[in-house]
């Protein structure tokens, strides 16, 4: 094994010449790549489980692996399911978010760092607030008004309430801020609007914070459950977190297929993690984002 | 001399009244949509819940004032002592669990050149499964027959099968350990981004002065993440406070309320037992315990920042 590269954190490459901290540094590898492996068993595991057949998920003694595996069983799950409806639902959901999510809070976030109209001082500090005072009260009041407003069966409430995001107003706000004033000040002097800077300026301009916040959006709606499940009282509106809930509940199918349900609702989420790998992590250093 | 100066520069650096009145309508507009979704979804909820906290109420609609009378019920109410002391179980073992972990893995994988991009990838991944499919992918780990991932490892070692979440005692700190599972990656990568900024030359300055490896972690890796530390320990107390979501899904509360949360007892009085007065009364009390607890977060955050 070669330290040659080891330039940061606590052990230094000398240190690492001696045989005892050289084992000790063995130790910690090892029990990092323990930790790792407990977390990709559980998917794993329900990957292997969702090719078994019924009998083989409670036979005793159980095994991990299937006897065989039997590709055509996805086809077949994913249209006894359904799946394909759902994805069409969270898909709808997904551009409604972006969009509320992007345009509104960006536009918060600009007013607030460049705009600054007189008393954007206070809206700023409620905003502040806003993120800190834990919502314990919202369920009910505002099931309240989405009955009042008839949501109900629509894909606006999830909309409206991705649009109201203290945090990415703040996060929008940040990264405005460090935008140099004198692009701003130039395109006034050729005349631009306020909202015209926002759309020629700024927004070619903060790639990075557009595209951290989408990955995080698309996140989250991907995902999303509670909300779902309170206002989409028809089947066939349910996105994907509502539909494996459904499934589950339903018991309309045996544990292996409902195994391979959740594969379809994981996936997609894996794969678009492994794609923006390096935006999402870089969503950490741009405001510390919980994901 | 006035005319000398060009003329844009009275319009932008002394912008005149007609331009600062226009520029602010318009500012206005543009923040105008962001303001009333944060009305309607966050503040206007938060003002009509505690108002009709002291209604009578007829479904959803409010019919009179009744004082106390709400919190006097939910209080009273032979659940209520079992609930809040499940929710402060939750926040016990999720600080016995999942505090100290992130920590620990932050600071070794911070230390690791081999495989560590492939183990902060690993340690991520639960974070982006969405938390519906993490809850089920752990009740059937939890699955009370042979079929249950853990019960199947157990049985390689010959322990006969456990009943996991249908066993009173355990159902809150196996509830915790999922959640435990599906957040600790993000927290984790926050430390390392943390660590990363720790100035290289105070370690070897300390080697110099012959401070061993567990001293250099005690006085010079640890003060530095000490803040972060801090504001986590909040943070995790306010958001396990208002544990739901997984509970719901998990267990519907049971078995026999062992895993009853204050949000969730809060659900079933609106959704279950169409009772939202209670509802809104006990959402108020959580609130209430939250807001002392929050309180001391900003006293710790304005003290870090004077630190700082």
């Amino acid at each position: 094994m070669k330290f040659d590269r080891k330039k940061t954190g606590i052990i230094s490459v000398i240190e690492l010449k001696s045989w005892r901290v050289k084992a000790l540094y063995m130790v910690l590898l090892v029990f990092m790549i323990i930790v790792a492996l407990t977390c990709l068993l559980p998917p794993l595991w329900v990957m292997l489980s969702s090719f078994k057949t019924t009998a083989e998920f409670s036979q005793i003694p159980a095994r991990l692996f299937p006897e065989h595996i039997d590709l055509s069983k996805i086809a077949r799950v994913w249209k006894k399911t359904n799946f394909l409806r759902a994805y069409g639902a969270t898909f709808i959901m997904i551009l409604g978010d972006l969009a509320f999510t992007l345009v509104i809070n960006g536009l918060a976030g600009y007013v607030l760092s460049r705009l600054k109209p007189k008393g954007s001082m206070l809206v700023f500090t409620v905003i502040l607030w806003t993120m800190m005072v834990p919502n314990t009260m919202g369920m009910v009041p505002l099931y309240m008004t989405f009955v009042n407003l008839s949501m109900i069966n629509t894909y606006l409430p999830m909309w409206l309430m991705a649009g109201a995001n203290a945090f990415y107003i703040l996060l929008f706000k940040g990264f405005f801020d460090s935008i140099s004033i004198s692009y701003i000040e130039a395109a006034r002097i050729d005349g631009c609007s306020d909202a015209g800077i926002f759309a020629r300026i700024i927004v070619p301009m903060s790639k990075p914070v557009i595209v951290t916040v989408s990955i995080f959006t698309i996140n989250s709606a991907w995902g999303n459950f509670f909300w779902p499940y309170m206002v989409l009282k028809k089947n066939e509106l349910a996105p994907v977190g509502l539909k494996i809930y459904q499934l589950q509940t339903q018991a309309i199918i045996s544990i292996d297929e409902y195994m391979m349900s959740l594969m379809f609702v994981i996936i997609p989420a894996v794969l678009v993690f492994l794609i923006f790998q390096k935006y999402i992590m870089e969503g950490f250093t741009l405001g510390g984002i919980k994901g | 001399m006035k005319f000398m100066k060009p003329a844009v520069y009275s319009g932008l650096i002394k912008p005149n009244r007609k331009r600062t009145l226009f520029s602010s309508i318009s500012a206005w507009i543009l923040i105008l949509p962001s303001l009333i979704l944060l009305y309607m979804i966050v503040w206007q909820p938060m003002i009509l819940g505690t108002k009709y906290s002291f209604y009578k109420m007829q479904g959803y609609t409010p019919q009179h004032f009744v004082g106390l009378n709400n919190y006097v019920r939910v209080i009273q109410d032979t659940q209520f002592l079992r609930t809040l002391g499940n929710t402060f179980s939750y926040v016990f073992w999720s600080l016995v669990i999942g505090f100290i972990p992130p920590v620990l893995f932050a600071i070794i994988t911070n230390e690791l050149i081999h495989l560590s991009k492939f183990i902060k990838t690993s340690i991520y991944m639960p974070c982006i499964i969405p938390t519906i499919a993490v809850t089920m992918i752990w009740f059937y780990m939890y699955y009370p027959n042979e079929g249950g991932l853990l019960n199947m490892l157990l049985s390689a070692f010959g322990v006969a099968p456990q009943p996991w979440l249908q066993d009173a005692s355990k159902v809150i700190p196996l509830i915790i350990i999922t959640m435990t599972w599906h957040h600790f990656g993000s927290t984790t990568i926050t430390y390392i981004a943390c660590l990363q900024g720790v100035n290289q030359e105070l370690y070897e300055a300390a080697i110099i002065d012959g401070a061993g490896i567990l001293k250099r972690v005690r006085f010079i890796t640890m003060p530095q993440i000490m803040p972060i530390i801090l504001l986590n320990l909040v943070r995790q107390i306010i958001g396990i406070f208002q544990v739901f979501e997984m509970p719901f899904v998990m267990t519907g509360g049971g078995p026999n309320n062992a895993s009853l949360s204050l949000a969730l007892q809060s659900y079933r009085y609106a959704f279950v037992f169409g009772n939202t007065e209670s509802a809104l009364a006990l959402s108020c009390i959580t609130f209430i315990i939250l807001l002392v607890i929050t309180a001391f977060y900003f006293r710790l955050e304005k003290k870090l920042d004077r630190d700082v």
